[in-house]
């Protein structure tokens, strides 16, 4: 299948939070819920293929009663021509309504697919924040994308054959029973014989095809460890390394392909045992049934060569068993997320969106009345009993700036995401204009306090769609204007198409600079009236640092901020500068207060400061 | 490995054992490449798995044979055992019927084996030389490369044009059960058997004209789906951008956008599908129709038995198969090709630098000049670091440091002028001894899945014990692996990913002092940690690098001030030059530089 090679593993294994699996009950309610809303195309689908099997039916009967006319002798040549044209206008029929249903069937499910995979991802981007922070997005990015292909995969190649294949064999075996009811009942003796094939195969198989899947995955992230990271291999002569490296994965998937291999064949041999069993088998019974059972030559080679003619289905069809069970794990997978309890769900407009568009809830209205941000005693512990941030009292004023900075583990991003609401605090409350976070709605708070984190991802598709994606309605010159904000409009015009040129994956690599200029551009876009900026300019190197707090500047202008300065600069130009240390603040006051203060932020100040005077 | 597949390799019908592996991996490398054409490459990976490729197309030709004698055999059986025979005739036929199941299944069992052989050994081949030409010391000289399209090319069309290696033995079986079966239905009745092979040959046209357009739309589908599965995972990794800003429902409606494309893209191709299948099916049957009218009226004539007939039929309708065989056989030919042609133009690319032949001899000093030294911004800078020493180069433009390092790094030659070492000319250097002896450690240094320690080691060689620890502890990436969920254990992810920015950069630092090169260059070693830490970190690195020659591309005042030297880069030009406190009284641009 070839999603394998599309299939990006899971980032690290690591201590995570898995999304659910759905059972296998789960997944047939799921299907069966899909279509009992819409039953009229499945029951249209089901009509034509079973009219096109019964006219199919025709062919065999209408061959054995050519065999048995010309066995029985003494008849003349145009005798044969009635059930010769009986097949002719059976294949026609046949080929008409199969046709017809086959398309109606691959609709059907390709509908229900789509549906599928929308809902899917729709709960998928319902997961709330602070999960995400923590277990990461790689599950999530492997179930939207590789285990939505291979449900696709099978949805469009192997569902028909699937569907093929038995109507085949229930046309034979119907054939059979037509000539004599004796042939078909001895025809069955493969059935254990292809019964126990099967098990063998899904026993021995099984675990050979999921080490193969790793192994694919593994190789692939390998190489593409290796591709993005050329600069540091070529740098420390690592290249040897990871050619042998590369080398090892490579040689396991194909030692595996091998072994699965192996594995098939001998599964194939198991069915040319069932095979021969079953022909034999017939031929007996065709012989005993020409002497005692007062049946015709005819009609017991034509059943020999039916059962012949159900090889290449069969054997299709068992062997399919396989993918058939990946299918059925890719899509355990997509319902666990698609019946996901949707927490805060994402309104997923069913009926047309796109014309009227999203109507975005209002911001909270912010009044000198009330601080902007207030927190009460509010404490936070990701592990029970491990607290790493609190008790703290804060108070930010609407159109404040706020700054905070300490050394890592001093709790500034956890604090940063308590504000923005990603985390509920443990204890205390935490307040907005006035209002208790957790009073308002997940889109009416996200409206009103967004976050800017490390994160520098640009996103696929053109400059102006990524942009976009913060306001789905902003003109052109809108979108300049919000780079202008953020700095970034000149060489945003220079790109060789404009708003038009596509960035990210697949188009132009953006700087981290830029990257994070385009993150700032969002936020203007966004206009909340809190913003909360978490380390945003910590890759981007000094020089760039300088011109990512020009942009921030920017894009704070009017805006109540919280900031976790990672340079000090960003501190001198804040309002008020928070000193954290072990969940705490320690100090707070304006630059020059702390400075003179002679306290922890002086000291980090004469670190940060001592040689440049 | 688990009993199963512990059972499987007990396999008692072996592969004989010319046809094992011929070779195909020394060391990491696999020999000589192939010619960097399309025919080059589609050659090279026949070759190395010619045995293999030949024992398949040998077995599968005796499979398909077998599989067409099963109808014969069948109205042989009719003939001379049910119709006109006793038990013991009965007992020989199945006999014989046994006898030809078991050549079948044992010629299958080889065949796909040695076929598996052809087509993985191949792209395991193939995918060696593609990343081996990606990793490749010399690089691009385009940079523009895309890491996806590397990616894809390294996995995906290095595995089609192996399983362009079956179209031979997929063609060889086609091949041996036409032939057979024409054989065997012209010793039956000769015009019988004209018109079945005759009648094939339309029948064949016809299907691989209408398949035509359906490959085309195929592709077309493909496409529209792989968008939609694109764009998925693109929002997906920037989920938590997208729920910073609350942009989920814009998200949203775009990937059902890419949704509703691809569904209607794959509806209409699956109507085409079903078309084909309904008309391939309707050409067949008429094609059967034609044939039992004829065989017919010859058996009721008497020309021919009714085994014979019933023979007649059962090829009629098996020939169908390895016909369209051939179809199959050419699509893979026609895919690998178009594979073989994207890696040929990856293994042509060419290289930004060569490197020279001069070996470098130990004991390195370590100093550095640059002269006269022009490359994009930079005009005419001319540098020279003593050996031992420390030198800070603060450049007010990030362009002009990232060209800096383009050109120490060996990333591309420069424009005019020349770098030495130690006298010598960086360019005459073998490139192996030039980045042994001088080590270009950028600020977002990669790291790969591995423990932080096996990263920070795998460049240390045979460093004395100890120098790893130390570098950890220097660059206080101690503290990354105290923090880990399972300490040194800890494996850090694909990139690094499960460590946070500022510690990716402290385990980059510590393995860039763990190479302990002669001259070290790095680029901002310190943006994404806080100012106690750095403080902290340039002290360590003050000791790490005691007696060696290091350049530090930074405007961090913290490192800058470490510095027995700083220059500051401007316009291109070397500015001003002193140290760290010299430059910070006197010159103006250089305290806007690093203290903005």
């Amino acid at each position: 299948m070839t999603a394998l090679m599309t299939e990006r593993p899971d980032e690290a294994a690591g201590d995570r939070m898995s999304l659910p699996t759905a059972t296998p009950a789960e997944v047939r309610a799921e299907l069966w819920d899909r279509v009992r809303r819409r039953p009229g195309l499945p029951l249209a689908a089901l009509a034509l293929v079973v009219t096109g099997v019964v006219a199919g039916l025709a062919i065999p009967r209408a061959l054995g009663r050519v065999v048995d006319l010309v066995a029985s002798g003494g008849h003349q040549v145009s005798a044969v021509t009635t059930p010769v044209v009986v097949v002719a206008v059976a294949c026609l029929a046949q080929a008409v309504l199969s046709g017809f249903g086959d398309a109606l069937v691959a609709r059907g499910g390709e509908e229900m697919l789509a549906d599928l995979r929308e809902t899917a991802l729709s709960r998928a981007m319902a997961t709330p924040l602070d999960r995400l922070e923590r277990s990461g997005t790689g599950d999530l990015v492997s179930r939207v994308s590789a285990d939505v292909s291979v449900l696709a995969d099978a949805v469009r190649e192997m569902v028909p054959q699937l569907a093929d294949a038995v109507l085949q064999i229930a046309l034979t075996f119907v054939a059979l029973l037509l000539l004599d009811w004796r042939f078909a009942v001895a025809s069955l003796l493969v059935v254990p014989l292809q019964w126990y094939a099967v098990r063998w195969l899904l026993r021995h198989s099984r675990p050979v095809r999921r080490a193969e899947r790793v192994a694919q995955g593994t190789q692939a992230q390998t190489i593409l460890e290796s591709v993005d990271g050329v600069h540091t291999v070529r740098a420390f002569r690592l290249t040897p390394r990871r050619l042998a490296l590369t080398g090892d994965r490579s040689r396991e998937v194909r030692d595996l392909a091998l072994l699965s291999t192996r594995i098939g064949t001998r599964f194939f041999g198991k069915l040319n045992g069932a095979e021969w069993t079953g022909l034999s088998a017939l031929l007996v019974v065709g012989y005993l049934l020409t002497r005692h059972g007062g049946v015709g030559i005819g009609t017991a080679s034509a059943a020999a060569l039916y059962f012949a003619r159900l090889f290449d289905p069969i054997n299709g069809l068992l062997s399919s068993f396989d993918d058939v069970q990946s299918a059925g794990a890719a899509a355990a997978r997509v319902v666990g997320l698609a019946r996901m309890p949707g927490a805060g769900d994402v309104h997923d407009g069913d009926a047309d969106d796109g014309a009227a568009g999203e109507a975005r809830p209002e911001a909270l209205p912010m009044t000198p009345s009330e601080p902007a941000v207030s927190l009460r005693g509010v404490t936070h512990a990701y592990v029970t009993g491990h607290q790493v941030l609190g008790p703290v009292d804060l108070d930010i004023v609407a159109g404040e700036r706020v700054a905070v900075v300490g050394t890592s583990g001093a709790g500034k991003s956890t604090l940063a995401k308590v504000v923005a609401g990603v985390h509920r605090p443990t204890g205390g409350t935490v307040r907005l204009g006035g209002v208790p976070q957790d009073e308002l709605p997940a889109r009416r708070l996200r409206r009103t306090v967004a976050l800017v984190n490390q994160e520098t991802h640009v996103f696929a598709g053109s400059l102006g769609d990524d942009l976009r994606l913060a306001r789905p309605d902003a003109t052109d010159a809108e979108l300049l204007d919000a780079l202008a904000t953020v700095d970034a409009r000149a060489w945003a015009e220079e790109l060789p198409e404009g708003l038009g040129t596509r960035v990210g994956q697949g188009g132009l690599r953006l700087s981290p600079v830029r990257a994070q200029q385009l993150a700032l551009a969002r936020l203007v876009l966004a206009d909340p009236p809190v913003a909360v900026l978490d380390e945003a300019t910590a890759e981007a190197g000094s020089a760039g640092s300088r011109a990512l707090e020009a942009a921030a500047e920017g894009a704070l202008r009017g805006r109540t901020a919280l900031v976790v300065a990672h340079r000090l600069t960003q501190a001198v130009r804040a309002d008020r500068v928070l000193v954290m240390e072990r969940g705490r603040i320690v100090e707070q006051g304006s630059h020059e207060e702390l400075v003179a203060a002679g306290g922890r932020y002086a000291a980090l100040w004469e670190a940060w400061s001592g040689a440049r005077g | 490995m688990t009993a199963g597949t512990a059972e499987a390799e007990q396999e008692p019908v072996g592969i004989p054992e010319r046809l094992r592996d011929p070779g195909s991996e020394p060391g990491g490398g696999v020999g000589p490449g192939p010619e960097p054409t399309e025919r080059g490459v589609l050659r090279w990976a026949y070759a190395r798995q010619r045995r293999w490729i030949v024992g398949a197309a040998v077995f599968t030709a005796i499979h398909q044979m077998c599989e067409a004698a099963v109808p014969v055999m069948i109205g042989a059986v009719v003939d001379h055992a049910v119709r006109r025979g006793g038990p013991a005739d009965l007992a020989l036929w199945i006999g014989l019927l046994a006898a030809l199941f078991l050549v079948l299944t044992v010629a299958m069992r080889l065949g796909g084996r040695c076929n598996r052989h052809g087509s993985q050994g191949a792209a395991h081949d193939l995918r060696m030389v593609a990343v081996a030409r990606v990793l490749d010391p010399r690089g691009f000289a385009d940079p523009t490369a895309d890491s996806g399209a590397l990616l894809s090319t390294a996995t995906a069309d290095t595995l089609r044009i192996g399983l362009g290696n079956r179209s031979w033995v997929l063609g060889a079986g086609a091949v041996a059960a036409l032939a057979f079966g024409a054989v065997a239905l012209l010793l039956t009745s000769v015009p019988l058997g004209l018109l079945v092979l005759v009648g094939l040959v339309p029948l064949l046209w016809a299907t691989k004209l209408l398949a035509k357009p359906l490959s085309a739309r195929g592709a077309a589908e493909q496409a529209q789906v792989a968008r939609a599965t694109g764009t998925a995972a693109d929002l997906m990794r920037g989920l938590r951008v997208l729920k910073g800003l609350g942009a989920e429902p814009a998200g949203l409606r775009r990937y059902r956008r890419a949704s509703r494309a691809a569904l209607a893209a794959t509806v209409r191709a699956a109507r085409w599908d079903a078309g084909y299948e309904g008309v391939t099916l309707l050409l067949n049957g008429l094609f059967l129709a034609v044939v039992t009218l004829v065989g017919a009226r010859f058996a009721v004539e008497g020309t021919i038995s009714v085994g014979e007939f019933v023979a007649s039929v059962g090829l009629a309708q098996f020939l169908v198969g390895p016909s369209s065989r051939f179809g199959g056989a050419m699509s893979l030919r026609a895919r690998a090709r178009g594979s073989a042609k994207r890696l040929a133009a990856l293994l042509a690319a060419p290289y930004a630098v060569t490197g020279g032949e001069r070996a470098l001899t130990p004991p390195v000093a370590g100093e550095l000049t640059l002269d006269g030294l022009s490359h994009g911004p930079l005009k005419d800078v001319c540098l020279r670091v003593p050996a031992g020493t420390t030198l800070g180069i603060a450049a007010t433009e990030p362009a002009e440091a990232t060209a800096l390092l383009d050109v120490l790094a060996l990333r591309i030659p420069p424009e005019s002028g020349r770098v030495e070492l130690d006298g010598v000319p960086l360019a005459e250097l073998r490139l192996d001894d030039a980045r042994t002896a001088l080590v270009v450690a950028d600020h977002d240094g990669d790291l790969f899945d591995a423990t932080v320690e096996e990263n920070v080691a795998s460049v240390a060689g045979a460093a004395p014990p100890g120098r790893v620890a130390a570098a950890l502890a220097a660059a206080d990436a101690d503290q990354v692996i105290e923090a880990l969920p399972h300490g040194t254990d800890s494996t850090i992810g694909e990139r690094g990913r499960s460590l946070s920015g500022g510690q990716r950069q402290r385990v980059a630092l510590a393995r860039a002092l763990a190479a302990d090169p002669p001259v070290l260059v790095l680029h901002e070693p310190t943006t994404a940690v806080d100012a106690a830490t750095e403080a902290k970190v340039a002290d360590g690195l003050r000791t790490m690098r005691e007696g060696r020659t290091t350049v530090l591309v930074t405007t961090s005042p913290i490192l800058l001030r470490t510095c027995d030297r700083v220059v500051l880069l401007h316009d291109g030009e070397v500015r001003a030059e002193g140290t760290h406190s010299e430059l910070t009284r006197d010159d103006s641009s250089y305290r806007t530089a690093v203290m903005a």
